[in-house]
């Protein structure tokens, strides 16, 4: 195989700062005692989770502001399977996932017909309708919602009762869910995403099915919005439509901004930690904390427009001159970045 | 024989005909030119051939099978591609990803195997890798396989660039809509080479252009709209000479 810079390696810092973030994140629980503190990191774990698949839509050219619906339908499957079933955690999982999966390929089927701003409009109202409906329904338990679901069976020695345990089941899904989206993020389909993102037309006359294409990334990130779902009933052991209404839409979508739209993984987690922990810290005045949020907010768009790692790395490139060269046909000497920007 | 074949198409647009039964045909191993003044329908008559619009009536053939119906995607596996007369690219794409990207068709591997990264789909992206660079080395981008974005290439290159990524498609048919538009003469006398070259790999040319002596030099047939209608066809000597030609274009004479 040919050894050219078209092949994007990874940067030997960049691997080395990646190993060790990684480490703090599986040996956070040892160094963190307070249980408040670790529920702030699953709640923010959460987050990184529903902006990645908020970034997957993205990533296809498609604005979504339902990731909240999906998280509702698996939080939902997974508690009516669980309390009406007795399905253990383990089984109600996978099922709420796919059940997840198959309403997002019936509805996606109709919206992603139609991209563009009649998108966006369509998954908000889908996210109303979505709580409006469990609100008002008995089946779903009404707007008190359903309590009483169970945790997660033990699994050998591990107990899930305390919140290191929660902590690393949402450690490994979302562990999963980064090295899943990462590998459709580098394969073709992932190019394919992008291609139908930067020119839809073009990407047409590719002979690419937009509408196939778009549907699966609908398909793949609402499932995965599912899997949270699910993971949050058996955690709070309870669900409310609240909970997934309101604001949470607009929230997931801003990690995915605040952090860099650019960046379908590393934007989300940088974003959903800041935005767990920052208001956290900024609780001076209770009342005054949505307001310095939404300010904060407000600055980073208007002022720094490609989220935090959007804006970094503009100061790195342009720290770093680009050398490149060709050598002779088919060997070529590109400078680092030239496949930076896939 | 006919690869392309147009039958009586017919499109309007709110009550006003951008094509109005227009038929002709193009031969494997031709270059074609449609030429008109502007507004003749030669960009709305590209869009019903490659699927972007669908005609009121009419039929498109490719190869002898009926194509009038297929989607633009579909039109595009057939293998017949296309570039845009404003410059569509991906413009916040390098120069590489922009043609890598366009590869497409190509793929033998499955989706699902693509998603795993297995060995085989490796080899297969480093082939097509290198497939690409070639196609960028052949417009003469080489000096643009590095960082550049594509959205700051100067205007001529642009247009080279998306010709790089209708011949990523493989396609059989090339359509080009106004290639050599903003590129000095130097440019254009490299870029009508490249065509030839184009052609001389076996790829079929229909081209819209307003370069005459371009169009003149180029083609074997060229076809001529005005106001959606074929007004005449032939060789460039023939069009030439064609009064009605010189009129659509410079203006009937009073006499």
């Amino acid at each position: 195989m040919e050894k050219s810079s078209i092949n994007r390696k990874m940067s030997k810092s960049g691997l080395i700062f990646g190993s060790m973030v990684l480490a703090a994140m599986v040996l956070l629980p040892l160094a963190v005692k307070n249980a408040y503190v670790m529920h702030l990191f699953i709640m923010a774990y959460i987050g990184i989770l529903l902006g990645m698949t908020f970034s997957m839509l993205f990533s296809a050219g498609l604005i979504t502001l339902g990731a909240g619906a999906f998280y509702a339908i698996g939080a939902y499957g997974s508690t009516l399977l669980s309390t009406r079933l007795g399905l253990s955690f383990w089984a109600a999982l996978p099922m709420s996932t796919l059940i997840t999966g198959i309403v997002a390929l019936a509805i996606g089927s109709i919206i992603v017909r139609h991209p563009g701003m009649a998108f966006t409009i369509i998954t908000l109202l889908f996210a109303h309708v979505v709580i409006q409906a469990t609100g008002q329904m008995e089946f779903f338990g009404g707007w008190g919602g359903i309590i009483g679901v169970e945790t997660p069976d033990p699994l050998g020695p591990i107990q899930f009762a305390t919140k290191t345990s929660f902590y690393y089941l949402i450690l490994f899904l979302l562990l999963l869910t980064a090295l899943v989206f990462h590998a459709l993020y580098t394969s073709r389909i992932g190019r394919v995403w992008r291609s139908i993102k930067l020119s839809p037309p073009l990407a047409e006359s590719l002979g690419i099915n937009l509408y196939r294409y778009r549907l699966m990334a609908f398909v793949v990130a609402s499932s995965a919005a599912g899997m949270v779902g699910s993971f949050y009933a058996h955690y709070f052991q309870m669900v409310t439509p609240e909970a997934f209404g309101g604001w949470l839409s607009i929230y997931i979508q801003l990690y995915a901004v605040l952090g860099g739209l650019e960046f379908y993984i590393l934007g989300p987690a940088i974003g959903a930690v800041i935005m767990t922990f920052v208001p956290e810290y900024l609780r001076i005045a209770k009342e005054v904390e949505p307001i310095i949020t939404g300010v904060f907010l407000l600055l980073i768009i208007l002022f720094f427009s490609g989220g935090i790692l959007g804006t970094l790395r503009r100061f790195w490139r342009a720290k770093r001159p680009v050398v490149f060269r060709v050598k002779s046909r088919h060997k070529l000497i590109a400078g680092p970045n030239v496949l930076r920007d896939e | 024989m006919a690869l392309l074949e147009i039958k009586n198409l017919r499109k309007y647009f709110s009550g006003l005909a951008a094509v109005d039964d227009v038929d002709f045909s193009v031969n494997d191993g031709e270059i074609v030119g449609l030429i008109g003044p502007n507004g003749a329908g030669k960009t709305t008559l590209f869009n019903l051939i490659s699927g972007f619009n669908s005609p009121d009536r009419g039929k498109v053939f490719f190869d002898g099978e009926d194509i009038t119906a297929l989607r633009a995607d579909q039109v595009a596996r057939k293998g017949l591609g296309r570039t845009f007369q404003s410059s569509t690219l991906f413009m916040q794409s390098t120069v590489f990803s922009n043609v890598f990207s366009a590869f497409y068709r190509q793929y033998q591997q499955p989706i699902w195997k693509a998603f795993l990264h297995t060995p085989k789909v490796n080899k297969e992206e480093q082939a097509i890798k290198r497939a690409a660079i070639e196609i960028i080395e052949f417009m003469g981008l080489a000096a643009h396989l590095g960082d550049e974005l594509a959205t700051n290439l100067p205007h001529g290159q642009q247009r080279a660039l998306g010709i790089c990524i209708a011949l990523a498609t493989e396609p059989r048919l090339l359509l080009l809509d106004e290639p050599l538009t903003g590129m000095n003469s130097s440019e254009t006398m490299e870029l009508v080479g490249k065509i030839r070259q184009i052609r001389e790999k076996g790829i079929t040319i229909l081209l819209v252009e307003h370069n005459m002596k371009a169009v003149m030099d180029l083609c074997d047939r060229i076809t001529v709209l005005n106001y959606g209608r074929k007004i005449a066809e032939g060789t460039p000597e023939q069009i030439r000479k064609n009064r009605e030609v010189a009129e659509a274009y410079l203006g009937r004479e009073e006499a």
